[in-house]
């Protein structure tokens, strides 16, 4: 019975003029978002082979990540120029700071087609299923027949799960081989068993939409008003709730501005160089506040941004696809989480190259980073996040099943 | 009649379940968003005075010429009008080694982004079952049948429809403004509110565009369940892709150099390979001076002390010796100039492709409306890619009044104490030139956001006359 029903909903979508142009929608959007980041990939690699640091130099600068054409995530900041110095570390980028367009709107990346248009295209997928078979008045006919709703339901998701499914994974496969073809584009195979961690994140993620689909139809009578409640719906979780979390953590955890550290790391530095001056005996004491106090400063700002991290990403988490950015991101190896990691080993860097006196005499050790294991960013969150991703299926679904079952199908 | 027509299309609107629905969101997100905007722009504020504070604690005790440079560079300033258009002086900055993540993943909303993507998607939601959900209820050709101009329907429908769109969002702005009003430490000018209301003014233009868009497809097509499958295809593309997309397009077609790598070029042609031309350069020309003064034979292997016993005790020696330290001079100044032409053609270089990047960029895309309102709400308040030019222009006229005051200045303190260090030394700096912003005036402003605003009107015509013609050619049976 419920094959019958998968096979039904799955020809239902297959003659429809909706599965024509959603489809057209993200195979047009997928492929454009691969081959263009694919592209920019291209050219930070070759950037790379530039700014790369001789073996001698004090310099730590990460290879372009090949999962950033995925989920660029905050890449642009993790493969900066780091350049440790006396007072600080002197962080360079290569992204043009003249294209100001960059700043106004995000990377269109695969996670972000994913996150804005499939979820749209899930939505789309499941808002009409009940309220218009009861209009054609087909839903009646179908009830008539000896199928319990529960299993009627399960139908429908199942069936629009699948019709959604088999395109996505299609058009990614795709995607993927032509992205290939440039035989400069290599990843590794633990890169593709993240790649592919992504990719079933992504279902989660699409699955959860077309479950709201199906709640909201069977709450509303009117396939109209079912698509007005969703759109409505679809633009909070997807694009308000996120940032509400994070205006919400701002105000409640205090970080200075990264201006203010930097002013604040000056007036320090040039203060105390201006005291040896006047008191040459002391040399040493003088560089030795300078680097307490810097540290103390750097400590407690980073500190005052990890809290808030911590607690803009459990506030976002209201809204699923805040959920679905964090851990994919983190998968791919561009998260906020790796970026702290890095920022601490470049700490850590400078520390050494300026202890063992390495940074004048041009013998530093080279900088070697590794990305967080996946089993770590599974521990640190990822998993709560499928988890999350899951429980509003669940919770979707059950409520939606509530509701069809007193659904009136006249 | 024409009256009739917007009567009926604002009636019908008041009534439906969508109007509801958009008046409830935007009654909570307007005013919510307009809050916490506030409270950041005057905890930004706060943290300004702040920072300004420590500075001048600073100058009052450190103060001295050789590092003053970093301390009092100038910073841009939080502007009231922030706690509406956040536009780039949100961004994050990459430039600094400790810098904020959060708003990279997820960019925060202001007004722009309310009016931007989710009053574009609140347009077309009232407006792309006008024309078919009529059709399909049978209404269309009644009303029709009453000799009604079809362009005149048309334009009943366009504008019932904004206007109904519109007041529920003016209605909430009013209650945010409100919280801004009450707010003490939040004033703002004549100028801030002009601003206010071009963005509004925009604002309804953009929004136009959209219901002209929802009705061109609602007369193309025969159901209103496809109808809006073309409208949402039609706004994903425009409003969130095609802007997202630009830059990365142009900087596949107008590539630009990694800035790192010129930045480190840069770095050596100015320090290692000025050494090794600057004493390439003395040692030829000293060895000439040697070779014409034979008196001064021998002077590279003299000790300093030697050298001047032997300019006390020998005038043609202090002569050739003075032709000999100019030539020294000479070349060191020339190996600087030969490498600040070359510094200055590699940098030229780099800003002529970069701007071209730019520019492209952001003409491709303009072909989103979305992108055009952007630039025209930022540019207006300050928080766009004019004010950065801007702010670059008062801040190289800062330096130039630093620049005169610190050379005279210096001179002053040589001449008191000709032994003082004048680099090194605390000095009393009260009276120096200090950077104050000023806001461009609000002209200013108005000329440079004619471009998008000329061209969001020019598509808003194009997607109204479309929907004229398209729905004069539509069957409504």
């Amino acid at each position: 019975m419920l094959g019958i029903l998968v096979r039904k909903e799955i020809a239902d979508n297959l003659l429809s003029y909706k599965f024509f142009v959603v489809i057209l929608l993200s195979a047009v959007l997928i492929f454009t978002s691969l081959f263009v980041m694919g592209r920019d990939y291209k050219s930070r690699v070759a950037d790379y082979q530039l700014i790369k640091p001789k073996p001698d130099q004090a310099i730590a600068v990460l290879p372009p990540n090949p999962l950033s054409v995925f989920a660029k995530g905050l890449e642009d900041s993790l493969a900066r120029s780091y350049e440790p110095s006396v007072i600080g570390i002197e962080a360079r980028t290569g992204r043009s700071s003249a294209n100001t367009v960059f700043d106004f709107f995000p990377a269109p990346d695969f996670v972000y087609i994913v996150k804005v248009v499939l979820s749209l295209v899930a939505l789309l997928f499941g808002f009409d299923r009940i309220s218009r078979e009861r209009e054609a008045g087909t839903l009646k006919l179908t009830l008539a027949n000896p199928v319990s709703r529960g299993a009627l339901l399960f139908g429908k998701w199942l069936g629009n799960l699948f019709s959604l499914a088999v395109p996505f994974f299609l058009i990614t496969g795709i995607g993927l081989a032509i992205l290939h073809l440039d035989p400069s584009f290599r990843m590794t195979p633990s890169g593709y068993g993240r790649l592919a961690l992504i990719l079933l994140l992504s279902l989660f993620y699409m699955a959860l939409f077309l479950s709201l689909g199906l709640f909201v139809s069977a709450v509303t009578r009117r396939s109209a008003t079912s698509l007005v409640v969703l759109l409505l719906l679809w633009a909070l979780m997807v694009f308000v709730l996120p940032n509400t979390g994070t205006l919400l953590a701002r105000q409640i955890v205090e970080v200075p501005s990264s201006r203010a550290v930097m002013e604040k790391r000056n007036q320090i530095w040039t203060r105390e160089v201006l005291k040896t001056f006047s008191d040459r005996g002391n040399r040493t004491s003088h560089f030795q506040t300078m680097n307490e106090e810097i540290k103390r400063l750097e400590e407690d700002y980073r500190n005052r941004v990890d809290r808030q991290v911590r607690l803009a990403k459990a506030l976002n988490r209201i809204s699923p696809a805040a959920g679905f950015v964090y851990t994919a991101t983190e998968m791919a190896g561009t998260g906020i989480g790796e970026d702290s990691r890095l920022k601490r080993e470049v700490v850590r860097y400078r520390d050494q190259v300026l202890q063992t006196g390495t940074l004048e005499n041009n013998m530093a050790p080279a900088f070697s980073y590794k990305y967080r294991p996946l089993g770590e960013v599974m521990a640190e969150g990822g998993l709560f996040d499928i988890a999350w991703l899951l429980v509003f299926n669940v919770f979707f679904f059950a409520a939606g099943f509530v509701r069809f079952l007193r659904y009136d199908a006249r | 009649m024409g009256n009739a027509l917007i009567l009926k299309e604002i009636r019908n609107h008041l009534l439906s379940f969508r109007f509801l629905a958009v008046f409830i969101l935007l009654l909570v997100i307007v005013p919510a968003t307009v809050m916490i905007l506030t409270n950041d722009t005057v905890r930004k504020q706060d943290e300004f005075s702040r920072r300004r504070a420590d500075i001048e604690n600073y100058l009052g005790q450190y103060a001295h010429f050789n590092r003053l440079g970093g301390i009092i560079a100038p910073s841009p300033q939080p502007l009231p009008l922030q706690a509406l258009v956040l536009g780039l002086s949100a961004v994050p900055q990459l430039d600094t080694f400790d810098n904020d993540p959060l708003p990279v993943l997820f960019p925060l909303i202001d007004l722009t982004f309310i009016l931007g993507i989710l009053m574009s998607l609140a347009a077309l939601i009232f407006s792309y079952d006008a024309i078919s959900g009529e059709k399909e209820d049978g209404t269309l050709k009644l009303m029709l049948a009453n000799g009604v101009p079809r362009a005149r329907v048309i334009l009943a429908k366009i504008i019932g429809g904004a206007v109904t769109l519109w007041v529920p969002f003016l209605i909430a702005l009013a209650a945010g403004l409100v919280v801004l009003l009450l707010h003490p430490r939040i004033a703002w000018g004549a100028a801030d509110w002009g601003a206010l209301g071009l963005i509004l003014a925009g604002g309804f233009v953009y929004l136009l565009l959209f219901f002209g868009l929802g009705l061109l497809v609602s007369s193309r097509h025969a159901s209103s369940a496809s109808s809006i499958l073309t409208c949402l295809f039609l706004w994903v593309v425009f409003v969130l892709v095609v802007p997202n997309l630009s830059p990365y397009v142009a900087s596949l077609i107008r590539p630009a150099p990694s800035i790192i790598e010129v930045g480190r070029r840069i770095d050596r042609m100015i320090d290692t390979e000025r050494d090794d031309l600057g004493r390439t350069l003395s040692r030829e020309r000293m060895d000439a001076v040697v070779k014409s003064n034979p008196v001064l034979a021998g002077v590279d292997r003299m000790t300093e002390p030697e050298v001047k016993a032997e300019i006390a005790r020998n005038a043609e020696f202090a002569r050739a010796y003075e032709l000999f330290r100019k030539a020294n001079e000479a070349a060191w100044r020339d190996a600087n100039d030969i490498q600040e032409a070359k510094v200055k053609v590699i940098r030229d270089d780099l800003s002529r492709k970069e701007n071209a990047q730019a520019r492209l960029s952001a003409a491709l895309s303009m072909a989103s409306p979305l992108a055009a309102f952007t630039y025209f709400s930022a540019d207006l308040t300050h928080s766009g890619v004019r004010n950065r030019a801007h702010f670059e222009t008062i801040a190289a006229a800062f330096w130039d009044a630093y620049e005169n005051y610190a050379g005279p200045k210096m001179e002053a303190l040589r001449k008191a104490d000709p032994t003082m260090d004048v680099w090194n030394t605390a000095v009393d700096v009260r009276d120096m030139p200090r950077f104050v912003y000023r806001e461009e005036p609000l002209a200013g402003r108005i000329k440079s956001v004619l471009a998008p605003l000329l061209i969001l009107c020019g598509m808003a015509l194009v997607v109204f006359l479309g929907a004229v013609l398209s729905f004069n050619w539509t069957d409504v049976r």
